[in-house]
């Protein structure tokens, strides 16, 4: 009897520490490729932050000087006013374009399906090039092709980038082109698994499209909404391509977001600890959102 | 039950062999690509020099084209890495201690790399042919210790480019003082000098961007014709000058007549350019630009050469014409083992036949005006128009200071500049104020306030 009991014991243990290593096995080699070029040089971001970097006189260490400099800082202090309304709009404006295309486009025919390409082409195209083709297409005279627009309104022309005002609002619009349809290909996948009877027996009982999307699309898709709230949030906050492309951060600094004022910071006047402890704050804040966005929903979802 | 067990165990034998498998080729991956950028095994061979130069695809096959004819001199073989974004990559390879032998990059950096310890100093004497080096070009890689840091290898001085066409169609003259280009630049881009009929002309091309200091570059060479210094030398150290009166005259010129004043002397967006898009004077729709002559090329592919002509800068209030002079030195990377072969490159890159065929070639030339002080760059270019660069480097240029580290000066100029001429409403006198103090702080950090 007692035999009985204790020979699978043993056997049991070992197969489960083979279960149990298996999986690590097979992560091994992205875990390894994640640590030496994506968690070492974060740790040693993290190390730089505390020192005035010299390579070849020897690191001095300062402390939390760095991370001082930074937060008092007016231009990083503008930096994160420019990076939140951005960040915010950008996010916000892509969920909804990106909501509504997606409750556009939605459907079999293949006519959907050519046309959904052709919106998904600004997600697969090179942010530079995107940045480019923007800044042509907001050239304040009346050869650009918006103000070209504007002008058979009798409008304009409009000097989007040049003028500060406008700058920050201008990058919005070109951040929410290039996110929305990333959005809407995960709202679409939202969608596709709204129960249809619902929206017969809906219609049955002559409810408004208002309450439909409200009452059944809504509730649906809140898990995806979800996910690309939470992408949109870090998203957000690191924008650097778009800006830096577009408008290079001016002008008199309307656009520049905290990574350019950290790439200035490191790449132009080679202030690497100080462009280290702006990517550590960055990296905190990051973080901290994204707990955040997700404890939220997680809450949302129990309810 | 027993063929279960045996099956389950293939099973888990042949995913322990895949995993092994992947967990090896992943290491292997890791280790290739961390080895891929250490330079370990160059750095083992004593005669073989790791040079970087900044320069894109085009420039880059001059460069190997110079460096093949050294190889086939000495024997010293070049592993030549042309590197786009220079800075950056240099960067990363400081943070591992590992630097190329031989650098070629801007001279206005020399302050920065030295302030980070990347440079070897270097004595004159032991680089041959140094006596054929103007004591101009020398004076210029003398870092704050009073060592040289660099070599110098190309010089070059801003120089006005205007289409002739277009100013003999309106019959006017060549710009020699700041009213005469404003006036130019206004009929430029009001007088249809392209008879399209369209008023679609700009006057000239400003690439006005804080971005990478832009504006503080091209702006640097009216600062100085209007007699003003960003930095003053005094003793060992230095103080900011742009709360001066000069400055104020000056910044306040530019503002009101350049940024803020008629509609068409500058180019639309000029605010947000950088030189890479100010591209208006090749495309043919402005009329002057005051850039470096390493656009020379790229104008007479453009335009043509009859269509343009290279003038040296008009003279500003203060009387002179001085413009920006800027230019590659040669750098040897610090803590490498292999001086004398460094020593006899940069010997070479500075001789009359380095020199040369440096400057000419199928492809962008990378030395603009030579500092080998036996060439004519006119006459090695059999093109009268370089004499016109050569003369402004030689008679009105000036350089940023490269003995401090220039490069936060040089942006946050840049920033306070882009700033003034944006806010077309805004006070002159404590936007410059406040750059002067930022100044001040930069000085400051760099303990060289005085």
């Amino acid at each position: 009897m007692t035999a009985t009991v204790t020979t699978p014991g043993p056997r049991r243990a070992r197969f489960i520490s083979k279960k149990a290593v298996l999986p690590w096995l097979f992560l091994a080699p992205g875990l390894l490729l994640a640590l030496v070029f994506k968690f070492l040089p974060m740790g040693k971001g993290v190390w730089l932050s505390f020192f005035e970097v010299r390579p070849f006189l020897g690191d001095q260490w300062v402390g939390l000087d760095n991370y001082t400099r930074v937060l008092t800082d007016h231009r990083f202090q503008d930096a994160i006013g420019h990076t939140l309304v951005l960040g915010v709009g950008m996010s916000l404006g892509g969920i909804l374009v990106g909501s509504a295309l997606a409750l556009l486009l939605e459907g079999q025919a293949r006519s959907l399906k050519i046309i959904r390409t052709a919106v998904f082409l600004p997600v697969v195209t090179a942010t530079a090039v995107v940045g480019e083709m923007w800044r042509l297409m907001y050239y304040p005279t009346s050869d650009g092709l918006i103000n070209s627009g504007l002008g058979l309104l009798g409008l304009g022309p409009v000097p989007y980038l040049d003028n500060p005002d406008t700058a920050l609002w201008a990058t919005m619009a070109m951040g929410i082109w290039m996110l929305a349809p990333y959005n809407m290909v995960i709202i679409l996948a939202g969608l596709a698994g709204v129960d249809r009877s619902l929206y017969e027996a809906a219609a049955m009982d002559g409810v408004s499209l208002w309450q439909r999307l409200r009452h059944i699309t809504l509730p649906a898709i809140r898990p995806a909404l979800g996910i690309v709230l939470t992408l949109a949030a870090i998203r957000g906050l690191r924008v650097f391509t778009e800006v830096y492309v577009l408008t290079g951060g001016g002008p008199a600094g309307s656009t520049d977001v905290w990574m350019t004022r950290a790439y200035t910071l490191g790449f132009t006047r080679n202030d690497i600890g100080g462009a280290s402890a702006a990517s550590v704050v960055l990296l905190c804040v990051t973080l901290l959102l994204t707990v955040t966005v997700n404890y939220l929903r997680k809450r949302g979802d129990v309810r | 039950m027993r063929d279960r067990r045996r099956c389950i165990a293939m099973r888990l034998r042949r995913v322990h062999r895949l995993a092994a498998t992947l967990t090896v080729s992943g290491l292997l991956f890791g280790t290739a690509a961390c080895g891929s950028g250490s330079g370990s095994a160059r750095a083992g061979d004593p005669n073989t020099l790791e040079v970087w130069t900044r320069s894109d695809p085009e420039s880059a096959q001059t460069y190997d084209r110079v460096f093949a004819a050294f190889t086939k001199k000495t024997g010293i073989k070049v592993d030549h890495q042309p590197v786009m974004n220079f800075d950056q990559q240099l960067q990363s390879r400081a943070s591992v201690k590992d630097l190329p032998d031989v650098m070629i990059n801007d001279t206005a950096l020399m302050g920065s790399y030295q302030a980070q310890g990347l440079l070897k100093p270097i004595t004159p004497a032991s680089i041959s042919g140094h006596d054929e080096i103007t004591a101009k070009s020398w004076s210029s890689t003398v870092g704050l210790d009073g060592k040289h840091y660099g070599i110098p290898y190309s010089r070059q001085a801003m120089t006005l480019f205007v289409r002739k066409d277009w100013r003999e169609k309106l019959g006017l003259p060549q710009p020699k003082t700041w009213q005469d280009t404003l006036a130019l630049a206004k009929a430029f881009a009001g007088r249809d000098p392209d008879g399209d009929g369209k008023k679609n002309t700009y006057g000239m091309v400003v690439p006005g961007s804080a971005q990478n200091g832009y504006v503080a570059w091209w702006g640097a060479s009216y600062l100085w014709q209007g007699g003003v210094q960003i930095l003053r030398k005094e003793g060992s150290g230095y103080r900011p000058a742009m709360d001066s009166a000069a400055a104020l005259r000056t910044v306040t010129w530019m503002k009101k007549n350049l940024f803020c004043g008629d509609n068409g002397v500058i180019q639309p967006s000029a605010l947000t350019s950088v030189t890479a898009n100010t591209t208006n004077f090749q495309d043919g729709n402005a009329g002057m630009y005051l850039t470096g002559p390493y656009n020379i090329s790229t104008f007479d592919k453009a335009l043509g050469k009859d269509k343009y002509e290279v003038l040296p800068a008009p003279s500003g209030p203060a009387g002179n014409n001085d413009v920006l002079a800027d230019g590659e030195n040669i750098y040897f990377g610090a803590r490498t083992g292999k001086a004398k072969q460094e020593q006899t490159l940069a010997a070479f890159l500075v001789s009359p036949e380095g020199q040369e065929l440096a400057m000419t070639g199928d492809h962008q030339p990378v030395v603009r005006i030579p500092v080998n002080s036996t060439l004519d760059a006119a006459k090695v270019r059999d093109d009268p128009r370089w004499s016109v660069v050569q003369k402004a480097y030689e008679t009105a240029s000036v350089q940023f200071p490269n003995a401090p580290n220039f490069a936060p000066i040089k942006q946050d100029t840049a920033d306070a500049l882009n700033a003034i001429f944006t806010y077309c409403g805004s006070d002159v006198s404590s936007g410059l104020k406040e750059l002067n103090d930022t100044l001040a702080g930069d000085l400051k950090d760099q303990d060289l306030l005085k």
